[in-house]
């Protein structure tokens, strides 16, 4: 982490003395958070501080086309000896508009395209304006973030092209190709496209797939239509599909797997200011017919402006287990400067027939206290109740400093 | 007669159409800082889906996909990594991040027991945000057969073997649990191997894999030049 690191900042730092300075302007957020919880990994209670700073440098130029992003974080755990470390999201200078054609972008980024997406140490760039197709490709080391640190290396690359319709309103349309590296084989190669239609003002509709290269199946497909006669009230279906499939150079990407399938209905509907329901429904399809069915309905209210309250159930039901729970927000502004906020979650599962049925709760308290415009304290206290802990309490205490 | 008819009806939609679809894309910067409700009614006026409702973390991906996508305009790249590769600085009260990565909505509760449920609800849904060395990390920490898996439970002797035949339903349905723990499959070509039980689906495409592996793969169960 720390070589890739300092060849991302090297590399930035030629890039900005390359640019002329024209009075750039340095806006961005730093969130100093102190927090304690049980780590189950190391099987202790950790007592950690997180400095996570996000900056924007803009106006590099005299067109104001140059910019350069940034985000990242340090950590240092005081008790339960897992140490410090970093992890940086993401640092790219991002070129735009060149001969009002072309975007490129460099340095650390997260890439996403219908066929793909990871965060790459490397370059996107973009041709645009050359008539209603679009171009990218992009390639890099592909970043894989673990629980605390980074897990790939030098041999994880990822290259990416694609396609893209512009220019039309109410047409989307994306062709992609997507292949990752991991130790010089090829690992992942998939094409993708994603595709959205509007219709009669009302409908849309949209789908969404990907095919494996390597194992010539279709790992995901997904086709919807959204009907919407107002804007407060919205109806989906949805069908879903898909194969998993693995690295090629795990052992598991030789191994045969079985479809799975959901088709789903649901409706959102906000009724007015003060009230907005949505209710859906899952039905899940696994091979040899087994199935699950899955119900949904959430309730949010705002009975006066400064309270807000929102109720979620789930219920599933069918093969690999069961799970009923309900989840409770509540949050209240006090005049503009004080949040205070609240909830539970109250959750009962069961696996399968050979194990009882369990009972999860959380309960939670939240506070916000604007100390300025640009600055704000806030802290959340949670405790845990479950199968594993009697009482399993977590938090965190917030300074935030916008710039 | 109907011919002519029939071709004037596509030639008038089709000039509809085109005059609909080629409207541009209007830019959002200076609408950020409006009400999600005032924007849904915009989006409707525009003949265009409100896409900011309850159902946006389950919907987002194609709304957020290469063609047409204007996210940028609004969020910055963190909003995406808070969630996609754990990250806190935007963090709200509801929002679980007692610890250093922020947690979603959809981790709910005791997740640790929950998720090998969910983990079925779209078999893919992990892999958009974790790696697979990410099950490892954990899983690989188990003592042997401390997994509660129909399948793994253990006789006087052993695992069960009554229950072991089950394990080839668990597998296909949910592959991705197998290699949490058996990160390389050691326990798998043990009988799976060349000769043995065939692990290879139907429509197996040996050559695919050959080419762009160099046959690495191959070689972990069939001898070189056998496959």
């Amino acid at each position: 982490m720390g070589v890739y690191l300092k060849r991302m900042l090297l590399l930035m730092s030629l890039f900005c003395c390359s640019t002329s300075a024209w009075g750039a302007e340095i806006h961005g957020r730093s969130s100093t958070q102190f927090m304690f919880f049980q780590n189950d990994l190391l099987e202790r209670r950790q007592a950690t501080v997180a400095e996570y700073l996000r900056i924007a440098i803009t106006n590099i130029d005299k067109d104001g086309k140059f910019n350069i992003y940034g985000y990242g974080r340090g950590h240092q755990d005081f008790n339960a000896g897992e140490g410090g470390g970093m992890r940086l999201y993401y640092l790219y200078g991002d070129y735009r508009n060149l001969f009002d054609k072309i975007d490129f972008r460099i340095g650390r980024q997260f890439v996403n395209l219908a066929a793909g997406s990871a965060i790459i140490d490397g370059a996107q760039v973009t041709l645009k304006n050359v008539g209603p197709v679009a171009f990218t490709v992009l390639g890099g080391r592909d970043v894989i973030f673990g629980e605390t640190g980074e897990l790939g290396d030098g041999t994880n690359t990822a290259l990416g092209l694609a396609a893209n319709l512009e220019g039309f309103q109410k047409t989307d349309l994306e062709l992609s190709w997507f292949r990752k590296y991991d130790l010089g084989d090829i690992a992942r190669d998939q094409l993708g496209g994603a595709f959205k239609q509007y219709l009669f003002n009302s409908v849309r509709l949209y789908g969404n797939a990907r095919y494996d290269l390597v194992t010539e199946t279709f790992n995901e497909v997904q086709a919807g239509v959204k009907y919407f006669p107002t804007a407060r009230l919205i109806f989906t279906g949805e069908w879903f599909q898909s194969y998993p499939t693995f690295d090629t150079t795990s052992i598991y990407s030789v191994f045969a797997v079985d479809r799975y399938q959901e088709a789903l209905f649901r409706v959102d509907y906000t009724i007015n200011e003060m009230f907005s329901v949505n209710g859906g429904y899952t039905r899940e399809f696994f091979e040899d017919d087994d199935a699950a069915n899955v119900y949904h309905v959430g309730v949010g209210v705002r009975p006066i402006e400064p309270l807000r309250v929102n109720v979620e159930y789930d219920n599933r039901q069918g093969y690999n287990g069961s799970l009923s729970g309900v989840m409770v927000d509540a949050a209240y502004d006090l005049n503009g400067k004080a949040e205070l906020a609240g909830g539970f979650t109250y959750d009962a599962y069961q696996r399968d027939s050979l194990t009882n049925e369990e009972i999860a709760r959380r309960y939670w308290l939240g506070g916000k206290y604007k100390l300025a415009k640009n600055m704000a304290v806030s802290g959340r206290i949670q405790n845990d109740v479950n199968v594993h802990y009697e009482e399993n309490v977590s938090g965190r205490l917030v300074f935030d400093y916008d710039f | 007669m109907k011919k002519f008819c029939f071709l004037m009806f596509i030639g008038v939609l089709s000039v509809l159409y085109v005059q609909q679809a080629a409207a541009q894309k209007q830019s959002h910067k200076d609408y950020a800082d409006m009400k999600l409700s005032e924007c849904n009614e915009c989006h409707k006026g525009e003949g265009i889906a409100p896409n900011h409702d309850a159902d946006w973390v389950r919907g987002h991906r194609t709304v957020a996909s290469r063609a047409g996508h204007n996210c940028g305009e609004c969020h910055k790249q963190s909003f995406c990594l808070d969630c996609h590769s754990g990250g806190g600085i935007d963090a709200k009260l509801e929002t679980d991040a007692a610890r250093l990565n922020y947690i979603p909505k959809s981790h709910r509760s005791d997740f640790i027991s929950i998720h090998p449920i969910k983990a079925l609800d779209n078999p893919q849904s992990c892999t958009r945000c974790h790696d697979q060395k990410y099950c490892n990390e954990c899983h690989g920490r188990f003592p042997k057969g401390g997994m509660r898996i129909r399948s793994h439970l253990m006789g006087a002797t052993g695992i069960d073997s009554s229950k072991f035949g089950d394990h080839a339903i668990e597998a296909r349905r949910n592959l991705q649990s197998c290699a949490s723990c058996h990160p390389d499959g050691d326990v798998c070509i043990q009988c799976h191997s060349s000769g043995q039980v065939r692990p290879h689906p139907k429509s197996w495409k040996a050559g695919n894999f050959r080419e762009r592996t160099d046959g690495k793969v191959c070689r972990k169960c069939h001898l070189p030049g056998t496959y």
